[in-house]
């Protein structure tokens, strides 16, 4: 590209974070860690049933009581709803409450042991009424509706909704009928996810407060700045403009932290008090009222011939909103797109619901529906390869789509990695030992996923030392992604990483962002910071063909340095000199994704129809499992992942290892169990994220296959790697023990006693 | 939440603050089971008298019989590293102490308050009831020994007045036959997890290769830590091939009374119950094999 070295010098190096110093030295300031002179303590009532009418909410009682400065409830606020695909979400019960867990009032006083107290002191009166607590059940003729008005709701003009269906979306293409009739086998399996939180360190936080004009203000850990402003301002009723978001600092969010979640309880404490008010979630209420993974229930047909390629595949996805929307949809659909998996499919028909009950709203974790829709098809792959007696991995790279293929949506593959992924993945795990010994497994699983797109703006100043400050809207959430952006803005400007600065993640001064979510921050973020850099090159060139009287081609960033012709200027001699006779260096950048081609007729309802720049994955592990006691030990992890290319190694292998992490806690001990609408262990006792003796070593493959729009070619990075393992624990347990688990967690009870108790 | 805050500096002082407070007060010692339980509102004493000042309460001794007396305000952690357990016939009190948890609580956490506790799933219960403990307890009326069977009543419920303190648990001398035990534990994770099932066993045998004494006990399988005698007579008396190490494995299931809960169904805690005792059974026999016992 035109002025830049040719060179790499600081993309591609494993550099240290620029967020790294301040957390591991415990300065950082997360929102959990934001306080204001003044400031009140909020807490919230919810709801202890999950389906009741509201026969009594009287605050009177606990008005009164010492140290409490205020209460808000329905009828304190406006009547509106909101909801990223559906507008189905009051800020508290009206009528009736919808989920245990679901805000009924909130309180602010001097002391959070104050506003808990005076919850409790609020007089809430239910009647309850019959409730739905599967998306089966839901769907029943004669189940009880969560949301009778449904009709009335403004939604995504995409979404076909009715009654307990939120929304339902299909793909198909090819005669599913002749292909499952010409058959050699037919394969049918059902198979069951359940509720995962997102499991992120710091529980969601925020602290409003209003200033004499009107303007709000509010610190907290969003992942999504902007919508949370845009939110905001809609369950205020006043303009965007006066609501400011400010993220100080994130301590993890997957997805749980996407939508709004205290942030508006704050926000009205605030204006109800005139105080600032800092409301932070319970562990308690982290597991019975946040945004856990949905659970679904996939159900999938394929046909097959003789040689075990792929002739048809049928599925329906069942995916449980809970009693609102919220990403839903979205993920519901999605799920097709993984149950497809990277597998040439001549002939599909795939349907997807979306469905209401009478359980916590729950949200989209990190790859929103990939880790359910994998476990089901790759699950079902070890299945086709064990019935034929193939190998898996043999099976699997018969069937993979190559360069050119189509996708799902008919829309061409480039980049496609995933039979080199599961080479390297199954060499690294020494494949052909698949049962090293009695009770022990080897398992592999693949698949793909999207770099979600968005866009991007950001400005970028060069200071008189030579130095850049990247202003961004982006959130960086621990990922290392902004470190990834600064690194592209470093290399295109012939700076070193430490010459750079990352600001932001205010929606006053910053560009847009369309937020840390979809693996896309280090993507779109560096794509927009290699146009700001573009044009800050043009200016330094014409700065340099200025003062040497050569023409402005004749020059390229290098070193901290303007240099051509002979001559070598310092960036920041005409840093200096700009400011002083121009106005100083500055540029912005803006970048989009253009929406990939495809082909409508195989799509109905679809909100997602294509993935952006898809990445490839393939996952190896080696386990044993206890015979007596079903405990499964997992000695050895390899993932290869296609990242495109790598810009920065280190931090790209922390993914890989946190995802791994996470998708163990999926596969084997994780889930919000309820009985009866109501959540049995909302502790983190009983809730069973894996401690570091549960996680073993991980290693990890970078496959760099470049997409053509990412910088430098990096396709997403983040979400891949929980994706895969649970289907490839799965599969190493079936091959460890001869059994088979269709249900996560694959709990050492089920392994020994099989499911169902 | 809101209490008084006793640190008493003597045994004396300790207990006549309990004798003063009765059932109003709570001892604390590394706090682990305490404070979770009145932040969740379980408990709400009025006074909390804390024992870390009070002298000679921690620490693992011999005694004059030969026997072993542990302080009842020595960690898990100390218990697991001390060099009285690190292998031979009572090496499964380390090995129970050394899973409660994880590093944190283990460094904090005690032997007295995980006895105190009285959880049915507490992991050093069964190691001490193989082990033949004895809780020491003072009191307004002076010391006296129970066996930590009898002192056991129920789920948080001991034999302890409200103001005793357990000064110490005792261990007797081994015995004079080749002695073994261990412990072992079954949860959904590697670390900080309370037991699904839990199971210590000792094994004592004579010269001619019979059992002299046998103990089982399991953890989380009923209201109290289970010691399953059906399961030892099964075995005194007799040599312990195989087939009467599978016959007290399934006494000890059968003596079981689990609970279906969120950790795990009864059918499940049932089945662990017998695979573990097997286990640990075997484990003791393999130990003496290896000159590891006492
Ligand atoms: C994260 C976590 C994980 C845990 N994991 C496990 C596990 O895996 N296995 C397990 O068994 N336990 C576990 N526990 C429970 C706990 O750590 C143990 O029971 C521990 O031994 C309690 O000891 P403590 O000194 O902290 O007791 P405390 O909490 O101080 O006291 C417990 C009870 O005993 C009483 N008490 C304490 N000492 C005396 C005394 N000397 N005289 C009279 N009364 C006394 C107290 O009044 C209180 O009622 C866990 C706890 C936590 C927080």
């Amino acid at each position: 590209m035109d002025g830049v070295a040719t060179e790499r010098r600081v993309v591609g190096r494993r550099l240290p974070r620029l967020d790294g110093a301040g957390k591991v030295t415990g300065r950082m300031v997360y929102a959990a860690d934001f306080a204001l002179p003044g400031m009140l303590h909020g807490k919230v009532l919810r709801s202890p049933l999950p389906h009741a009418r509201i026969r009594r909410l009287d605050v009177a009682a606990a008005r009164a009581m010492a140290g409490v400065r205020g209460i808000v409830t329905a009828a304190d606020v406006p009547a509106v709803r909101y909801g990223t695909a559906v507008r189905d979400t009051p800020v508290f019960a009206t009528d009736r409450v919808l989920f245990q867990g679901q805000a009924v009032a909130a309180v602010a006083a001097t002391t959070p042991e104050i506003a808990e107290a005076a919850c409790r002191a609020i007089a809430l009166e239910l009647d309850p009424l019959p409730a739905v607590f599967d998306a089966e059940a839901a769907l029943a003729p004669d189940a009880p509706l969560l949301h009778p008005d449904w009709a009335s709701y403004a939604a995504l003009p995409v979404l076909a909704r009715e009654g307990n269906i939120a929304a339902r979306a299909r793909m198909r293409h090819g005669d599913v009928e002749a292909a499952f009739a010409s058959a050699h086998r037919i394969y049918e399996h059902r198979f069951a996810t359940p509720l995962q939180h997102p499991g992120y360190t710091e529980p969601r936080a925020a602290v409003a407060a209003w200033e004499g004009d009107g303007r709000l203000t509010v610190w907290c850990n969003t992942q999504l700045p902007f919508d949370m402003q845009a939110v905001l301002a809609e369950i205020l009723d006043i303009p965007s403009g006066r609501v400011r978001v400010v993220v100080p600092g994130i301590g993890g969010g997957f997805g749980g932290k996407l939508r709004v979640g205290v942030e508006h309880y704050a926000a009205l404490l605030a204006r109800r008090t005139g105080r600032p008010v800092k409301v932070m979630t319970t562990t308690e209420e982290e597991l019975t009222a946040a945004y856990p993974r949905q659970a679904t229930t996939i159900t999938l047909r394929t046909a097959v011939d003789r040689e075990g390629r792929l002739l048809a595949r049928q599925g329906r996805v069942l995916l449980e909103c809970g009693a609102f929307a919220n990403s839903g949809p979205g993920s519901a659909a999605i799920c097709m797109q993984i149950l497809v998996g990277p597998y040439r499919t001549p002939a599909l028909d795939l349907e997807s619901l979306a469905v209401y009950t009478n359980r916590v709203a729950a949200g989209s974790f990190r790859a929103p529906a990939g880790p359910m829709a994998n476990f089901a098809v790759e699950s079902q792959m070890d299945i086709i390869a064990e019935d034929l007696g193939m190998d898996p991995l043999d099976l699997r790279l018969r069937n993979v789509v190559r360069e050119g293929d189509l996708g799902p949506a008919g829309e061409a593959l480039a980049g496609v990695s995933v039979a080199e992924c599961l080479e390297r993945a199954a060499e690294a795990i020494g494949w052909r030992e698949r049962r090293p010994a009695p009770n022990r497994g080897k398992g592999l699983a693949c698949s793909w996923w999207m770099t979600t797109g968005g866009s991007s703006g950001v400005f970028v100043r060069l200071a008189p030392d030579g130095t850049a400050t990247l202003v961004s809207g982006a959130v960086e959430i621990g990922t290392g992604a902004l470190t990834g952006a600064a690194q592209v803005l470093a290399e295109e400007l012939g700076l070193e990483l430490e010459d750079v600065r990352v600001a932001g993640a205010d929606t006053r001064d910053a560009p847009f962002d369309y937020g840390a979510q979809g693996s896309r921050t280090a993507f779109s973020v560096g794509n927009a910071a290699r146009v700001a850099a573009a044009e800050l090159r043009r200016q330094l060139c014409a700065l340099a063909a200025r003062r040497t009287g050569l023409p402005q081609e004749a020059f390229r960033l290098e070193r901290r340095a303007v240099v051509g012709g002979g001559h070598r200027i310092p960036i920041a001699d005409l840093a200096r000199e700009s400011q002083l006779s121009g106005g100083g260096l500055i540029a912005h950048g803006t970048y989009i994704n253009p929406a990939p081609p495809y082909d409508p007729t195989r799509v109905e309802n679809h909100p997602l129809p294509v993935f952006n720049a898809p990445s490839f994955h393939a996952h190896a592990v080696d386990l044993s499992v206890d015979p007596g006691t079903g405990e499964v030990t997992i000695h050895d992890y390899v993932v290869a992942q296609d990242v495109g290319f790598a810009i920065n190694p280190t931090w790209i292998e922390g993914q890989i290892e946190g995802g791994v992490a996470q998708g163990i806690g999926e596969a084997l001990s994780e889930e919000i169990v309820y009985r009866e609408g109501r959540v049995l262990n909302a502790n983190l006792t009983d809730y069973k994220m894996p401690t570091a003796q549960d996680v073993p070593r991980v290693r990890s493959i970078l496959v760099e296959c470049p997409s053509a729009a990412g910088p430098y070619g990096a396709k997403g990075v983040g979400e891949p790697p929980c994706i895969e393992p649970p289907a490839a624990i799965a599969n190493a347990i079936a091959a460890a023990t001869g059994r088979r688990v269709f249900s996560l967690p694959m709990t050492a009870e089920k392994i020994v006693l099989g499911e169902g108790g | 939440m809101s209490f008084a805050l006793h640190r008493p500096t003597s045994l004396a002082a300790a207990l006549a603050l309990a004798a003063r407070h009765g059932a109003a007060a709570r001892f604390l010692a590394g706090g682990t089971d305490l404070v979770i339980q009145i932040r969740r509102g379980r408990l709400a004493p009025a006074h909390v008298i804390d024992l870390s000042a009070v002298p000679g309460l921690a620490g693992i001794a011999g005694t004059p019989e030969g026997g072993l007396r542990i302080g009842a305000l020595t960690t898990l952690k100390a218990i697991e590293r001390h060099p009285a357990f690190a292998g031979g016939a009572r090496r499964a009190l380390a090995e129970a102490a050394r899973v409660v948890g994880g590093h944190q609580v283990r460094n904090v956490g005690t032997l007295g308050g995980n006895v105190v506790n009285a959880s049915p799933a507490a992991d050093t219960l069964p190691a001490l009831l193989a082990l033949d403990a004895e809780a020491e307890l003072v009191g307004p009326g002076g010391t006296r020994r129970v066996p930590l069977d009898a002192f056991l009543l129920g789920p948080g419920r001991t034999d302890r007045a409200p103001e005793e303190v357990l000064t110490a648990i005792r261990l007797p001398p081994p015995p004079s036959a080749a002695s073994a035990s261990a412990f072992l534990k079954a949860g959904r994770r590697k670390a900080m997890e309370i037991s699904v099932v839990c199971a210590a066993a000792r094994l004592d045998l004579g010269a001619d290769g019979r059992c002299v004494a046998a103990r089982l006990a399991l953890g989380a399988v009923a209201p109290t830590t289970l010691r399953v005698r059906a399961a030892e007579a099964l075995l005194e008396g007799h040599v312990p091939d195989a087939g009467r190490l599978a016959a007290a494995a399934a006494a000890a299931a059968a003596a079981t009374r689990p609970l279906d809960d969120v950790r795990a169904s009864a059918r499940f805690r049932r089945h662990l119950a017998g695979v573990l005792a097997g286990r640990a059974l075997a484990a003791c026999l393999g130990r003496m094999g290896n000159g590891e016992a006492a």
